[in-house]
């Protein structure tokens, strides 16, 4: 069954057609008026049918143009999603939202700078098959970021097996609680790199990675440096070489930090002083504090155990157990427990 | 009367209509906010001049790109127009440029100058 959209309209006009033709309009003024009208209508409905098909097509090319925009809208956004894993979360934020400029300008600012390392790298690293390097480095920078980001950090860059992240810069939650997180973050990262140590023992690795950290609060400079062309959002100054000289001091497995930091912190963690150092480009002795412990009820939840001695030996590693096999080690850790005895 | 000449801006066609030498031309996009605020004065001046011509040789050129209903139903008022004065003994020359590879502009072209009989229409394609 055939539809025409103007059915109604075709049939009125045929309808008057045949009306003018009848010849039944008797006042010859009348009929003259009816043509007048009949013709008028022709040429609406002729000018409506045109208007309809425009109105359409256009629809149909903005309609087109949508998608387009969409695919590329996609595009764009898959694009700056991998592009954004080149940056800290908190710069790609705020040039995305059109807080920062993507220019080479620059602001001095008090940030707590933090600054790692592994102990003697080239030589724990100089056996290993590049397959090892590639999965050790990529498992110790995966974990590291994800408590940098959990703490807020921005992470500045990897350099080699050293990490560079700030505090205080795009967001800050004032320099002393900024210290608090940095300090927190790096005990908690040192917690993570022995239970790595337990992880990559277990799967082969004789000489695991020890990282040093070092950590200074100071004024540095913050921004866009390099060209126009190629810039890096970065630090500067000789308060960032403080933390790096902190951390070639530190103990393997250990944090360093600067008074300036130890100040801002020393209600919350367990501290030692090391002998004064001298850094090249900052006037004043510099008296550095470690880190022995929390003081804060802030137990760390270990994930993995590695226990062993001549008749016991025992790996526990949480992430990779199962729900069902975590009741089967609970059984068997029970059974171990009854054949000890008391 | 005096001639009409309105530069074109993102929404609103170049506007040139000179009474003096009978030549008219709208170019370029056509989605004026109000249509009527546009395009209102301009053609009550045209329609007046047109009314007072005998015997005169008009030339009309339409140059555009996009335009929406609104501004269709100014085209084909003017359309009714231009074929009104060449019924009463003028000759009435409309060119429709359009871009060669715009098949839409072709198209509207072509069905404007279907309904006209006595004045003459021409469509002229030119590289975008």
């Amino acid at each position: 069954m055939s539809f025409d959209l103007f059915e109604k309209e075709v049939r009125t006009i045929e309808r008057g057609k045949t009306l003018l033709e009848s010849g039944t309009i008797a006042d010859e003024e009348a009929a003259k008026e009816y043509k007048k009208l009949h013709s008028s209508y022709k040429k609406l409905f002729k000018m409506t049918k045109r208007l309809v098909k425009m109105s359409d097509r256009n629809e149909e090319k903005l309609n087109k143009l949508a998608q387009t925009l969409e695919e590329k809208s996609t595009m764009l956004e898959g694009l700056s999603k991998k592009l954004a894993k080149y940056l800290s979360p908190q710069i790609y934020q705020s040039i995305f939202s059109g807080e920062k400029d993507v220019s080479l300008t620059t602001q001095r600012k008090k940030l707590t700078v933090y600054f790692s390392d592994i102990k003697n790298f080239t030589q724990t690293t100089e056996d290993l098959q590049p397959e090892d390097l590639t999965y050790l480095l990529n498992s110790y920078f995966t974990e590291m970021s994800k408590i940098a980001l959990k703490h807020g950090a921005t992470i500045d860059k990897f350099i080699g097996d050293a990490m560079l992240m700030f505090f205080g810069d795009p967001d800050t939650k004032g320099v002393r609680e900024d210290a608090r997180a940095c300090v927190l973050m790096a005990i908690e990262m040192q917690q993570r790199m022995d239970d790595l140590k337990k992880v990559w023992f277990e799967k082969g690795y004789e000489h695991p990675f020890e990282m040093r950290v070092g950590i200074n609060t100071g004024y540095c400079n913050v921004g866009n440096f390099g060209s126009e062309e190629r810039m890096d959002y970065t630090i500067i100054g000789g308060e960032v070489n403080l933390a790096a000289r902190l951390e070639s001091s530190a103990a393997p497995g250990g944090i360093l930090m600067s008074y300036e930091t130890y100040a801002l912190v020393k209600d919350l963690v367990e501290t030692e002083s090391r002998e004064p150092i001298q850094v090249k480009g900052i006037r004043r002795e510099v008296k550095p504090y470690a880190v022995t412990g929390i003081l804060e009820g802030n137990d760390r939840n270990r994930r993995v155990i590695r226990q062993g001695y001549t008749g016991f030996d025992l790996f526990l590693n949480m992430d990779k157990l199962s729900d069902e096999d975590r009741k089967k080690a609970k059984h068997d850790l029970s059974t171990a427990l009854d054949q000890l005895g008391d | 009367m005096d001639n009409i000449k309105i530069a074109a801006t993102e929404r609103s066609p170049e506007l040139d209509f000179n009474f003096e030498t009978n030549t008219f031309s709208l170019k370029g996009e056509s989605y004026p906010e109000d249509v009527t605020d546009f395009f209102g004065n301009a053609l009550k001046s045209l329609e007046s001049h047109l009314e007072g011509l005998d015997g005169a040789t008009i030339k009309f050129t339409f140059e555009l790109i996009y335009f929406n209903s609104s501004s269709a139903k100014i085209l084909m008022s003017l359309f009714d127009m231009l074929e009104e004065t060449a019924e009463e003994g003028n000759t009435i020359n409309i060119e429709w440029i359009y871009e060669a590879d715009d098949d839409n502009m072709e198209e509207l072209g072509e069905e404007f100058g279907e309904d006209l009989e006595s004045a003459n229409f021409k469509m002229k394609a030119i590289e975008g």
